[in-house]
């Protein structure tokens, strides 16, 4: 509040990045509270005054007081969505502001690439951790591929859409290839955004960037994190015998609730054949999917939901905490609590999935590479015991 | 009115600063809309001449749900609403465009339109646009019915 009283000028970029901090608990942009020189303190009521003298002062979050993991138990905000409600966001799903010379470094080097992560895209929370590189594993990005918009407007992403996106680039399979052979890392996401507009959804584009990156440095490992294709079984196909390592499609959210969060040209059954048909194709490989949680579903839909996805031969799977990434997009229904994730992760192993990923902030190529090798080096060890 | 617009981030924001500032706008060129919610709730606003319904409700900030998720490109159909008869007929024609992904809309009716594709104008000053059902929203509804039996 110290910050407007100062009263700063209604420049486009200082207003909008000011409006964030002016949040009221509707979430609503009190522009006009930007443009007034002076907010005189006097105007406040007597209890507002004695919680801004009691509260906490600018050296409680300098210190990092409030990012103790042991005070997430006591969290009384409210975690179910009322009617008319925004939540606030809980403590455990505050993250730091990226910066620090390897995530610049990082940033940097994609541009001159031009390359597209999902992680900018998106909005992704974990960017900071991931490409500043966490304490054993150098920085991993999701390089998304055929651009950064998309044909769909699903009702929980962020990424750009239009009707006809930019026609695809020839050289991006092989530009992709050779900057990420350069990077040097050991494990790469490759994902992209859904193109409708094509004929074979990009598989051909898919498969070659794949093919590409495999010549040039055949120990790395290559999950591609790949759309429905319109549920097209040949484009699959191609994408699947490319020689990935991990086949990852997200189904998103439970069956009852495709229809609300996700595009309607996407469905449950399709994902689903999706993952069936890459195993089917190529049974060497490991199939991945993902789930959000806080959309609305219930304890026994993500259940039922499991449970489907381990008949299906899937191996692994990741569940998160859904975070509404603007104003057009769901408000989130509830916010799960850690604990409950925890939960969900035996749920999980007790099923028999290969590893279980479950955590707020967890995505689905998130320490994709970590949890993968780990899971490999830990079931080699038994092999030869 | 802007048809199809591309990226709806820094244009929006900088839009937004436009119509919080714009404190003194005579109320003479303001169209009133009323969405109704899918809960029922009634939302007012007051429209500019020549902006869509899909900008009304963003600028606005009117509490719908996962409204205009393609920013207005015609990729989706989270925009669908439903229009009385008698304005409806007087709305510009449909392209093919908005047909493509208007009938993957769910709770198509006859009088369905895309927000973000119908721009208000001054004769339709206490225009009523309802919000439609949802699939979930339904079952639950159906499920709620049960229990209460």
């Amino acid at each position: 509040m110290a910050l407007l009283q100062r009263g700063r000028c209604c420049g486009a970029a200082a207003t909008t990045s000011l409006r964030r901090l002016v949040r009221g608990p509707q979430g609503r942009v009190c522009g006009r509270h930007v443009c007034s020189q002076y907010r005189a303190s006097s105007s406040l009521p007597d209890e507002k005054k004695e919680f801004l003298q009691n509260g906490p002062d600018l050296q409680d979050f300098v210190s990092g007081a409030f990012s103790d993991k042991s005070m997430w138990a006591e969290y009384k905000g409210n975690l179910k969505r009322q009617k008319g409600e925004r939540l606030r966001l809980p403590p455990w799903l505050k993250t730091e502001i990226p910066i620090g010379k390897n995530y610049n470094k990082l940033k940097s080097t994609l541009r001159s690439l031009n390359l597209h992560t999902v992680c900018e895209e998106a909005r992704c929370p974990n960017i900071g951790e991931c490409w500043g590189g966490g304490e054993y594993a150098t920085a991993t990005a999701t390089i998304m591929l055929m651009g950064d918009t998309c044909t769909r407007g699903c009702r929980f992403c962020s990424v750009k859409t239009a009707k006809n996106p930019p026609p695809l680039d020839l050289n991006e399979p092989y530009n992709t290839a050779k900057a990420i052979a350069e990077w040097g890392l050991d494990y790469v996401v490759l994902t992209s955004v859904d193109r409708d507009d094509i004929l074979d959804g990009g598989a051909e584009h898919f498969a070659k960037t794949v093919s590409h990156l495999k010549e040039r440095n055949s120990k790395i490992l290559v999950e591609c994190l790949t759309p429905d294709f319109r549920g097209d079984l040949k484009a699959v196909e191609k994408v699947a015998l490319s020689g990935l390592d991990v086949y990852a499609h997200n189904v998103e959210t439970v069956p009852e609730l495709q229809r609300k969060v996700r595009d309607p040209r996407a469905n449950f059954k399709q994902s689903l054949q999706v993952l069936k048909h890459a195993k089917k194709v190529q049974p060497d490989l490991i199939s991945k999917t993902s789930i959000m949680l806080g959309l609305g579903e219930t304890d026994e839909q993500v259940y039922s939901t499991m449970k489907l996805l381990r008949e299906a031969d899937v191996d692994c799977l990741t569940l998160g905490q859904y975070m509404q990434p603007t104003k057009r997009h769901l408000k989130v229904e509830e916010y799960v609590t850690p604990d409950k994730f925890k939960h969900w992760e035996k749920v999980g192993n007790e099923l028999g999935f290969h590893y279980t990923a479950s955590g707020p902030l967890v995505r689905s190529s998130y320490k994709a590479g970590e949890f993968f090798l780990k899971n490999l080096v830990e079931k080699r060890k038994t092999k030869v015991i | 009115c802007r048809r199809s617009r591309g990226t709806g981030g820094p244009p929006a924001a900088a839009q937004l600063a436009l119509t919080s500032c714009n404190l003194f706008d005579s109320s003479a060129d303001r169209v009133t809309v009323h969405f109704i919610n899918r809960d029922g709730e009634r939302l007012t606003a007051m429209a500019k001449e020549g902006e869509s319904l899909l900008e009304v409700v963003v600028n606005q900030n009117l509490g719908i749900d996962g409204f205009g998720a393609c920013e207005g490109t015609l990729a989706c159909s989270t925009c669908h609403l439903i229009f009385e008869e008698d304005v409806f007929q007087k709305l510009d024609a449909i392209t093919d465009e908005e047909l493509d992904m208007l009938d993957l809309a769910y709770g198509l009716t006859d009088t369905s339109r895309l927000g973000c594709q119908v721009c208000v104008k001054k004769v339709m000053d206490g225009l009523t646009v309802q919000v439609p059902m949802e699939v979930a929203d339904m079952r639950r509804g159906l499920e709620v019915g049960k229990q209460s039996k």
